[in-house]
């Protein structure tokens, strides 16, 4: 009988389910595919764009936020909720500066973040956030990072993952993909996050969106145009892979 | 009753006797109930022709060969996009009814405007035994019997096959496996006892139950044993979506031995039979 410990999220039901959790876990699955690769010295987060309505200022609907300088975040779900956990974030993230004097690390951000969301679900009256995070950026001593956050509070390193809807499927051919020689370029660490998005997304490279962060670099937002060129690249890849087969197939 | 001292005294009886008062409070309920009855009555209006056929028959039915009633807004309109956007389909008639969820026009005869819930009775011009309805509108528990009756009082049993289309959250669908995201929307069929040949994707597994005017009329069908095959569609979105509706395609393979169908759609036809809430609704990023 899930739907009486439905009401009051501080009730665990009869066999240890939080179903309010569960729930918000649901609603990361509406929001669309973010994906995020950790590189050897680069950071990459993709994500499918939202259809914007006409009239809508397109830079107004953003997937991808700096938290500070040096780390960035993409989330999938509620956008309101993501608004208040991003403004948290960044506050902290210059509360951390200004009293400690050192900009904060990524595993340090993603636990206060993580910390934030499993507060609310362990109070009564208030409704866990409906955000999954990928969080993004390098430490530092330059070593790269990523973390994934959920609903729950629960929050992990990755070397690559992906939220959203169809996460399920991007995470799948990440598994198949994500080699060292697949990120043993920025370029081709890029290619990866596309090909990944590709796998999802409908009509191609003009629904993605991609940021990268380097070493010592702030975040920069790819271009349309270089997006499609990667996707061009990629493409033209597919098809050479293809005729290799169909060759080895005659011969 | 007899006294003490003898006397035989009548006694009143104790069972409730009705007073004038009484008489006016019960000829009040029940002219209550009876207003109430009134206002909850489903009327058809057809439109003159087919009113015209009625008469002319000497049963007052129609002759109907194939009969399609879609339940829901996903079910309309999958039926506008594929099959009703030819010229050849006039509109018959209307269901009109109120409940608190359904308030019709107080005017029976006034027909519902376009983009309203309401409940639409097409006919085919090449192929008049061929009735199409699409029922967006709330019917209420009480009603449903009176709909199916009055509905199925004006067609001629004989030769008649029924096809319902309907829409349904997931979120009603029980099953003991954990749904992925890829598997919604799907379909699920049921048919009545007298229904020959395949359904074109699986039956509805137990538990799961039909409720409503797609359960009204199964019901009918099975009790007066008439074929009737019904598609449930279980989809997690709310609004009339585009991927909800070609859900349904596999029904089509029937209705295109019924009626001519367009051969090809494009995506833009049936964009515009759903709304584009996901373009304006900045909920979920």
């Amino acid at each position: 009988m899930a739907t009486r410990y439905d009401r009051a999220i501080t009730v665990f039901s009869p066999d240890g389910h939080l179903f309010q959790v569960e729930y918000a876990q649901e609603a990361v699955k509406k929001g669309s595919t973010a994906v995020g690769i950790r590189g050897t010295d680069i950071v990459v987060l993709g994500v499918e764009k939202k259809s914007v309505a006409k009239l809508q200022e397109e830079r107004t609907v953003r997937k991808i936020c700096t938290l500070d300088d040096h780390v960035c975040m993409a989330f999938a779900g509620l956008t309101a909720d993501a608004r208040i956990v991003i403004n948290r974030a960044r506050v902290e993230c210059q509360s951390h500066r200004l009293t400690v004097e050192d900009p904060v690390t990524v595993e340090y951000i993603t636990r206060h973040i993580a910390t934030l969301k499993q507060r609310y679900t362990q109070s009564n009256g208030r409704r866990p956030f409906g955000i999954s995070a990928l969080i993004v950026g390098f430490d530092c001593d330059g070593t790269p990072r990523l973390y994934q956050t959920d609903p729950s509070g629960t929050y992990h390193a990755w070397k690559a993952n992906a939220i959203g809807r169809s996460a399920k499927t991007v995470r799948e051919f990440l598994e198949k993909n994500y080699t060292d020689e697949a990120i043993a370029t920025d370029n081709e660490s890029i290619k990866l996050a596309i090909k990944a998005l590709l796998e999802v997304v409908q009509s191609g490279g003009k629904n993605i969106e991609l940021a990268v962060i380097r070493r010592n670099q702030p975040l920069k937002l790819l271009e349309s145009k270089e997006i499609e060129t990667l996707v061009t690249e990629i493409e033209k890849e597919k098809e050479d892979e293809a005729e290799k087969k169909k060759q080895k197939k005659s011969t | 009753m007899a006294t003490f001292f003898g006397e035989v005294l009548s006694v009143y009886s104790r069972a409730v006797e009705e007073d004038d008062d009484d008489l006016d409070d019960e000829n009040e309920d029940e002219r209550i109930h009876r207003e109430i009855e009134e206002k909850r009555e489903v009327h058809i209006v057809w439109c003159p022709e087919v009113a015209q056929s009625l008469e002319d028959s000497g049963s007052n039915t129609l002759q109907c060969s194939d009969l399609i009633i879609a339940v829901g807004t996903n079910a309309a309109g999958f039926l506008s996009a594929y099959v009703l956007n030819t010229e050849s389909w006039d509109a018959v008639g209307h269901v009109s009814l109120w409940n608190e969820r359904s308030r019709g026009s107080s005017r029976q005869s006034i027909a519902p405007l376009p983009g309203e819930p309401a409940c639409l009775f097409y006919r085919h011009r090449d192929n008049p035994a061929v009735l199409v309805c699409q029922s967006t509108c709330y019917i209420a528990e009480d009603q449903l019997f009176q709909w199916t009756e009055k509905v199925f009082g004006c067609l001629q049993k004989r030769g008649l096959s029924v096809m319902v289309l309907s829409d349904s959250p997931v979120a009603e669908y029980k099953t003991p496996d954990y749904l992925y995201g890829s598997a919604v929307p799907f379909l699920r069929s049921l048919k009545s006892s007298a229904s020959k040949g395949q359904a074109l994707c699986p039956a509805l597994e137990q538990p799961n139950i039909l409720t409503g005017l797609p359960a009204a009329v199964l019901s009918h069908c099975q009790v007066h044993q008439i074929p009737a095959v019904l598609y449930q569609c279980y989809t997690d979105v709310i609004s009339p979506d585009s991927i909800t509706m070609e859900t349904y395609k596999p029904a089509l393979l029937c209705l295109s031995k019924l009626v001519k169908l367009e051969p090809c759609l494009s995506a833009d036809v049936l964009r515009k039979f759903a709304i584009i809430t996901e373009a304006q609704s900045n909920l979920y990023t």
